[in-house]
């Protein structure tokens, strides 16, 4: 079989998903027999200009991961759909948003007005802003436009393969390498993770789905052995993919829901926020008060890696459409 | 002016590219650093429960 | 423009209670607003946020969740999830600047006809002030966009 050519990009993206990818240790090295890798800003120095130069649909797979939230990461994601005949939407930030998706609770006036003007660091006395076009003596530069909104890959161009995960996880990517160098991968538009909740794997007793408090991370050390939920922490494990292998859960902390909705759901956080109202035992106001209180950041928590996939997808309204004016 | 772009920069994290300008003998006058990317961790972390920091801020960078 | 906006209200209403008071306002020729689309549920139990969600995404002004009265449930427990699951909604819709009278959550018994037509009415008048729900569909504004026609970036004032 004649060497695959693979790229790897990211967008709105932390490195992560590429250091994930590097965490497949010797296995890198089966990669490598496998692919020639034509585009890896992290670990290769192929620029942008060798992708355009490549025929269209030359680049076998691409990986991109990171989230859509500026117009230069919009058009390397229609550059490389262009030149890519498989597009996997890599690790959470690509699939449903990630962690970045949570600034569409704001806008870019907003955002911007924090991070150039208010931080306590910031020293920027001439109020200035980072601007698509910026003259200089020796001519003009160019950066490109911030979006109001965080997209996911598949919002703005057609994806094959979801691989969820903050990062995914050795053996969810050895998965995928497997299936790329044994020509089987699944029907298009899989998710290639496990096909339950995350609660199918984890090893905790479950007994009875009752609570009548919730409590915050650090209020109780809970029991290694319980469910999680049962014992009143906000466990988003009923409503996430299974495929991590409980990591999270097995050092005694909450699944915060970064695989993505199972199968079937379409809005993660909304399915989240039903079973936990359906398991609080209140019947009269005053129970209902409590549970209003407890649940200190409802949408930061249920959409904490999905916020662009939600059906509401942002706060409302945004200064514009997109960020143009 | 001649410009001479490298974009992307590579082999580190994070994204950014340089913009080279040269003068008629062929030297560098100036040169530009710029860095496209913003994600706001800044802004979006207010309002979340400050024992999700640990888990959120992490997210800054991967490496 | 208050004047010439209609809202479009969703209401899920429980069969055997809600669905039943809203029928005997009709048959008691009550005059009240046409604006809720009714969807009958079998219990204001079964009404899933995502439906909430769904109606909003889709174009609706406001969701009206009706229900039996708390004790009266047919299937005993059905309305206590409703109303611990719709006010938690409500209280995440806020962080998403939904202002809370687009959602509602009433209890409707199968003989509060005039009870249902006040809150039809009520909720109506309600939405209309706010005006429509601007449902952010910016997917497709992004896919229109043109990447090399960048226009300003924010300015600091």
């Amino acid at each position: 079989m004649a060497k695959l050519k693979l790229a790897l990009y990211w967008a709105a993206a932390c490195g992560g998903c590429d250091v994930a990818v590097l965490d497949i240790n010797e296995k890198i090295l089966d990669v490598a027999a496998l692919a020639d890798i034509v585009l890896w800003p992290i670990a290769l120095d192929f620029k942008y200009h060798h992708v355009e130069a490549l025929p269209d649909g030359a680049i076998d797979v691409t990986l991109f991961n990171g989230a859509v939230r500026n117009s230069e990461q919009k058009e390397l994601a229609l550059l490389l759909r262009r030149k890519s005949k498989v597009m996997v939407a890599f690790g959470s930030c690509a699939y449903t948003g990630g962690i970045p998706s949570l600034a569409n609770f704001h806008n870019e006036q907003e955002i911007f007005q924090r991070v150039y003007l208010e931080t306590p660091s910031t020293d920027n006395p001439q109020k200035i802003f980072p601007q698509i076009k910026t003259k200089v003596p020796e001519g003009e530069l160019e950066l490109p436009s911030f979006y109001d909104t965080v997209f996911t890959l598949d919002q703005v161009v057609p994806v094959e393969y979801f691989v969820p995960g903050c990062p995914p996880t050795v053996d969810i990517i050895l998965k995928v390498v497997n299936a790329l160098a044994t020509n089987s991968l699944p029907p298009v538009g899989a998710v290639i993770a496990s096909d339950k909740t995350l609660c199918d794997e984890c090893t905790r007793k479950k007994e009875n789905k009752k609570i009548t408090k919730i409590y915050r991370t650090h209020e109780i050390t809970p029991d290694p052995e319980r469910c999680l939920l049962e014992q009143g922490l906000l466990c988003m494990g009923s409503a996430t993919r299974g495929g991590c292998g409980a990591l999270c859960v097995k050092v005694n902390m909450p699944c915060r829901g970064c695989f993505g909705p199972p199968p079937g759901v379409t809005d993660q956080g909304a399915k989240m926020l039903s079973a936990l109202a359906s398991i609080y035992d209140a019947q009269e106001e005053e129970g209902l008060a409590r549970l209003l209180k407890e649940v200190v950041d409802p949408a930061g928590t249920f959409y904490r890696f999905g916020m662009a996939k939600s059906l509401l997808r942002r706060k409302r309204p945004a200064t514009t459409e997109v960020g143009t004016r | 002016m001649k410009k001479v772009t490298i974009d992307p920069i590579t082999r580190l994290e994070g994204h950014g590219k340089i913009e080279i300008f040269l003068n008629d003998d062929g030297n560098v006058a100036n040169a530009y650093l710029q860095i496209p990317e913003l994600r706001g961790f800044e802004k979006f972390c207010e309002g979340r429960p400050v024992e999700e920091m640990p888990r959120i801020v992490p997210r800054i960078c991967g490496v | 423009m208050a004047g010439d906006f209609e809202p479009r209200i969703v209401g899920f209403l429980c069969e055997w209670c809600a669905y039943t008071g809203a029928d005997l306002a009709g048959t008691s020729r009550l005059k009240y607003p046409t604006n809720v689309d009714i969807i009958r549920v079998m219990c204001s139990g079964r009404v899933d946020p995502t439906f909430v969600l769904k109606a909003f995404e889709l174009g609706a002004d406001g969701v009206l969740v009706c229900g039996c009265h708390p004790g009266d449930c047919h299937y005993s427990e059905g309305n206590y999830k409703a109303g611990r699951r719709i006010p938690l909604l409500k209280m995440m819709l806020e962080t998403f600047g939904v202002e809370p009278q687009r959602l509602r959550l009433e209890w409707v018994s199968a003989s509060e006809g005039e009870k249902f037509a006040s809150i039809v009415k009520e909720m109506t008048m309600q939405i209309k002030e706010l005006g429509p729900f601007r449902s952010e569909n910016n997917v497709e504004a992004l896919r229109k966009e043109n990447p090399k026609d960048n226009k300003v970036t924010a300015t600091s004032k």
